[in-house]
């Protein structure tokens, strides 16, 4: 059962992030009122021609140099050609003939070694309407007709639901840190189609493809279904068509919606409207240097500063909260606080109260010195956490916002010392069994100290004085 | 050489074009077709050309456009000559998959 | 009765600036004339805006020669609030909610639009009979198509319904109808004139000309309508120049060639012998008139229908009877929806067309049809151009024969390409093609002599036009004709 080879090969269409539509000057955007951002160029009006949004070719270099591929200085579009309702010209503007990226690749990492999943292409093209289903009927929406796509086309280069999940993991990281698209597969912004197929040759099995699943990890259940459904289907010894199916999130299961028909016939053909584009070594120099810092440089810069992978990895998941952290990649604090903080109380507040750290008072300089505050014990994550709300809301500093707290900081080692002595003082017992071997009675002692302070204190500081004191 | 198109064949660029034909056209069309189709045919007596393409006769290349908003159109006018409506949306008779 | 429509643009121009008379005359005189004519080259009129526009216009400087002028404007050219129908019963109650560029282009000019001309449908075909309107009228005999697919457009400015009109043409619909119906007509250099809003038949092929009663009238109208323009990305940056300005000028010394496929066994005699005596005509007047060879224009027709049909098939696929246009009533299916609108929407010669342009894009056939005939293309293109190195212009006739009778040859799919096989070729290469009246056949009906230029050529086509229509000075009111 268990010798059949897996074939993954994944499509993903990403919208592009710009002002205006790609064949149109219409705003691009559609979460607002339905066709509302619509133009005579998007309801495809008879007499109308397309446009070519600078914006759009710019960003698609962007993802071609991104993804490595080699790119088309010399391309042009064309017609696929097929009727549907929600195609409103009834044929698509895309790239068949000229991609504007070809022989890309992109890493990931398998733990134990890395692996290249080749990317066969990378095209332009324009999205269509939107949708909606309403008494038997569908219903339009023209916001989305015409906005910027990059279809990102792999070989068929994965093995597992794992390596899929890994690949657009990577993919997401790489579209998003280039500013490139904002990703957010839920809202369908990238949108991903897999072709799926087993075969216990080299010959490659019937594949399947299943759409519109709405999340990278409900992409590796999808597969994981999929190519169970396959197994079972060969093991019965029945063989299936080529088909689309689509995932269901709620029964986790792959639902047919059609048998392919064969040889799908789009009738492509050069779209005589745009002359050629000829993109130039300036041109593609210049996107370059727009292009940020990616996932992949900031993951080895907050390696080094001491942060751990898997926080490294949660960081980079939130865009704005890497961006942050990156404004004090070049001061000396301590970076592992820095994120232990971000990923912790601060996005905590913010997902409570769903805003950004831009619009709050955290200040660069208040965060600096919470930080130094708590590198240097001088406050604790309760006294933050009694604080934040304040730090948050208010333009006051730091020790303002605790002094008018009425918290007390006690940061003289000698003043800690001198607690500490006097719990010990009150508490011969514990002391004595302590000595005797009985090292839980030191926590014991840590919890009376800790009382007595209200918990001002750093508890490493504390421990380390209090094993000091107990030891002598 | 046929001298007509056959039935399927005829019903086959019906569906392509999606122009329905009714019984009693397809048999003209399996002829008239057929004529301009053995006329296209012409084309493959040529025998001496470069694989130069002349798409359309441009005389430049593209100029791209700035990443400018433009005017966009009030709902009234999108629905100026929309057979189906409701509300905001343009309504689709029948009901279709994404 | 006033006869202003007699009248050159000169002299109306002198009346309307000594304010002898206002821009409602002269649309008042032609909505008179076309009410009272049976020609049907209008398909819609624009009576009660002409009135209300001439009427804003007499508060305004006459600032340039055009100005107040009646223009019939093709009705595949989309006017704001205007019908436009492509003399489809698809589009029958379409009112587009934006204007063309050359429509702005002629408002900018002060020009009034007083209606929409008759056409082939979606402007297939060459004698406007395959309008779901009705076929226009050719004034010099009521029993003879007036061409197409520009027919109304040239069948109006003939009969001095309007005194200018705007056409289109793809493969000769702006060319044919004028030497059928003895106007002037041209088709510009590809990418000369926007076609933003004109109403997409075979994209690289379209292009929108002016069509008039004399040569000079149409330089002016066609340095009216030219220019580049963003919303076309195939609209030349090339500046635009005064195309009146050679006119008049001496043709002595000039080189023209004409192919021998123009002269060959498919042209009547008729035709071919007045072409000969122009060429006797040019030759008196020490022009070089040599005759040569052009490779692949046997071919044209044949590219012409792959590439045409080709792209038809693709450019009339938005309508649907979603949007906008006809709409089948409780479709079952979306197939259903397509499948019935389209075909009670179009007609006959729409649909034929359609059908084989799908099945020439549809798969492998893309290779054998499709990207042949663009390599071949490329070829002719080629070959045409070793042709303007050696000669200044092409010459030969516009049409094999003059304007044959009503209903011939409806049946025959072949026919209507047949007729255009001498102008298709300068669509398929870009170049400007134009027709100017040569004379007249036994039965006094009109024949074209057709004008080719290199690339941007315009002004000198016009002044070899010039010239010749100086010195044939024919009668060409088909009414003083009689």
């Amino acid at each position: 059962m268990s010798d059949y080879k897996t074939t993954v090969g994944i499509e993903v269409h990403a919208e592009l992030k710009t002002k205006t539509k790609i064949f149109s000057n219409s705003i691009n955007g559609y979460g607002t009122t339905a066709n509302s951002n619509v133009n005579v160029i998007d309801l495809g009006y008879p007499g109308t021609l397309p446009t070519l949004n600078e914006e759009v070719v710019n960003q698609a270099i962007k993802a071609a140099l991104v993804l490595n591929c080699e790119i088309n200085k010399n391309m042009h579009f064309d017609r696929k050609n097929y009727f549907y309702p929600d195609n409103p010209k009834n044929y698509q503007i895309t790239q068949a003939r000229t991609p504007i990226g070809v022989n890309g690749y992109v890493e990931i990492d398998l733990g134990d070694r890395k692996k290249k999943i080749r990317i066969h292409d990378i095209h332009i093209e324009e999205d269509t309407c939107k949708s909606i289903h309403h008494n038997n009927h569908s219903l339009l929406d023209f916001n989305r007709a015409g906005v910027p796509l990059v279809e990102i086309v792999t070989e068929a280069d994965m093995n597992s639901s794992e390596e899929a999940v890994l690949y657009l993991e990577k993919l997401r990281e790489l579209l998003l840190y280039a500013d490139i698209s904002d990703c957010k597969i839920e809202e369908g912004s990238m949108r991903c189609d897999c072709n799926v197929s087993i075969s216990k040759t080299e010959k490659l099995g019937t594949k399947t493809e299943v759409k519109n699943i709405g999340s990278i990890s409900n992409v590796g259940v999808a597969i994981e279904k999929e190519v169970a459904r396959q197994k079972e289907l060969l093991e019965k010894g029945e063989t299936f068509h080529e088909e689309t199916r689509r995932f269901d999130d709620k029964t986790n299961q792959t639902i047919l919606m059609r048998v392919k028909e064969t040889g799908n016939d789009y009738r492509y053909f050069p779209e005589p409207d745009i002359p050629f584009v000829r993109l130039t070594d300036e041109m593609i120099e210049r996107v370059k240097k727009t292009i940020p810092m990616l996932a992949e440089e900031r993951r080895t810069n907050y390696l080094n500063r001491g942060i751990s992978l898997l926080n490294a990895n949660k960081i980079i998941q939130n865009r704005n909260l890497s961006d942050y952290l990156n404004k004090f990649l070049d001061t000396d604090i301590n970076l592992v606080i820095a994120s232990n903080l971000l990923l912790g109380d601060i996005q905590f507040y913010l997902n409570k109260h769903n805003t950004t750290i831009d619009k709050t008072k955290l200040t660069d300089d208040k965060f600096i010195d919470i930080v130094k505050k708590l590198d240097e014990g001088k406050i604790n994550n309760k006294v933050f956490k009694d604080i934040i709300d304040d730090i948050m809301e208010k333009d006051t500093t730091v020790d303002e916002i605790i002094s008018e707290k009425g918290i007390k900081i006690i940061s003289d080692p000698n003043a800690i010392l001198e607690v500490i002595r006097d719990i010990l003082a009150k508490n011969e017992a514990s002391v004595k069994d302590y000595k005797a071997g009985n090292t839980r009675a030191s926590k014991f002692l840590m919890g009376q100290i800790m009382k007595e302070t209200k918990g001002s204190l750093s508890p490493e500081i504390v421990n380390k004085l209090l094993i000091e004191e107990l030891d002598k | 050489m046929k001298d007509k198109l056959t039935k399927e064949e005829v019903l086959h660029v019906s569906r392509l074009a999606r122009v329905g034909i009714s019984e009693e056209e397809i048999e003209k069309y399996q002829v008239e077709l057929k004529k301009l189709l053995d006329e296209v045919d012409k084309i493959k007596e040529v025998k001496n050309y470069d694989e130069e393409l002349l798409i359309a006769p441009y005389d430049h290349d593209t100029v791209l456009r700035k990443d400018e908003s433009g005017e966009m159109l009030s709902n009234e006018e999108i629905m100026k000559n929309v057979p189906a409506s409701i509300g905001n949306f343009v309504e689709v008779p029948v009901m279709i998959n994404d | 009765m006033t006869k202003y429509l007699d009248l050159s643009i000169q002299q109306i121009n002198e009346l309307l600036k000594k304010k002898e008379i206002k821009p409602i005359d002269l649309v008042n005189e032609c909505f008179e004339r076309i009410e009272n004519s049976d020609s049907n080259s209008f398909i819609t009129l624009n009576k009660e805006e002409a009135i209300k526009r001439a009427h804003e216009l007499e508060n305004k400087e006459v600032d340039n020669l055009l100005f107040g002028l009646p223009i019939a404007v093709k009705d595949n050219i989309v006017t704001k609030n205007l019908r436009t129908t492509c003399a489809s019963k698809i589009l029958e109650n379409f009112i587009p909610i934006y204007d063309a560029e050359v429509v702005r282009k002629i408002n900018e000019k002060n020009m009034i639009i007083i209606g929409k001309t008759n056409m082939d449908e979606f402007a297939m075909g060459s004698t406007s009979q395959t309008s779901y309107f009705g076929v226009p009228l050719n004034p010099w005999n009521k029993t003879r198509v007036p061409g197409g697919s520009s027919g109304g457009s040239a069948s109006c400015v003939s009969n001095r319904l309007a005194f200018l009109s705007l056409g289109s043409d793809t493969g000769g619909s702006i060319r044919q109808p004028s030497s059928y119906c003895g106007i002037v007509g041209m088709k510009p250099t590809y990418g000369r004139v926007s076609r933003y809003g004109l109403i997409a038949f075979a994209s690289s092929l379209d292009q929108i000309g002016p069509m008039t009663r004399n040569v000079y009238e149409n330089a002016l109208l066609l340095n009216a309508i030219s220019g580049h323009d963003d919303k076309d990305l195939t609209s030349s940056y090339r500046e635009v120049e005064d195309y009146t300005r050679m006119i008049g000028e001496d043709v002595k010394g000039m080189k023209i060639a004409i192919p021998n496929y123009l002269v060959s066994d498919i042209v009547s005699s008729e035709v071919k012998n007045k072409l000969m005596e122009i060429v006797e005509l040019l030759r008196e007047a020490g022009v070089t008139v040599d005759f040569i060879d052009i490779e692949y224009l046997d071919k044209a027709v044949t590219l012409y229908q792959i590439i045409a049909m080709g792209e038809a098939s693709s450019n009339l696929a938005r309508f649907d009877g979603i949007r906008y246009g006809y709409s089948v009533e409780n479709p079952q299916s979306a197939d259903e929806l397509y499948m019935k609108t389209r075909q009670e929407g179009f007609g006959k010669e729409v649909k034929r067309r359609i059908m084989v342009g799908s099945y020439l894009l549809s798969g492998e056939n893309a290779k054998i049809y499709y990207d042949k005939a663009l390599r071949i293309r490329d070829d002719m293109r080629k070959a045409f151009k070793d042709a303007f190195k050696k000669y200044d212009l092409i010459i030969g006739p516009v049409s094999t024969t003059v304007a044959y009778s009503l209903g011939e040859g409806l049946d025959d799919p072949l026919k209507t390409f047949m007729d255009d096989v001498l102008v298709i070729p300068v669509n398929m290469a870009g170049f400007p093609g134009m027709s100017v009246p040569m004379g007249f056949n036994k039965e006094h009906m009109p024949i074209g002599l057709h004008i080719i230029g290199d690339d941007f050529e315009e002004a000198l086509m016009y002044k070899l036009a010039a010239f010749i229509e100086k010195k044939l000075n024919l009668n060409l009111d088909p009414r003083g004709g009689k």
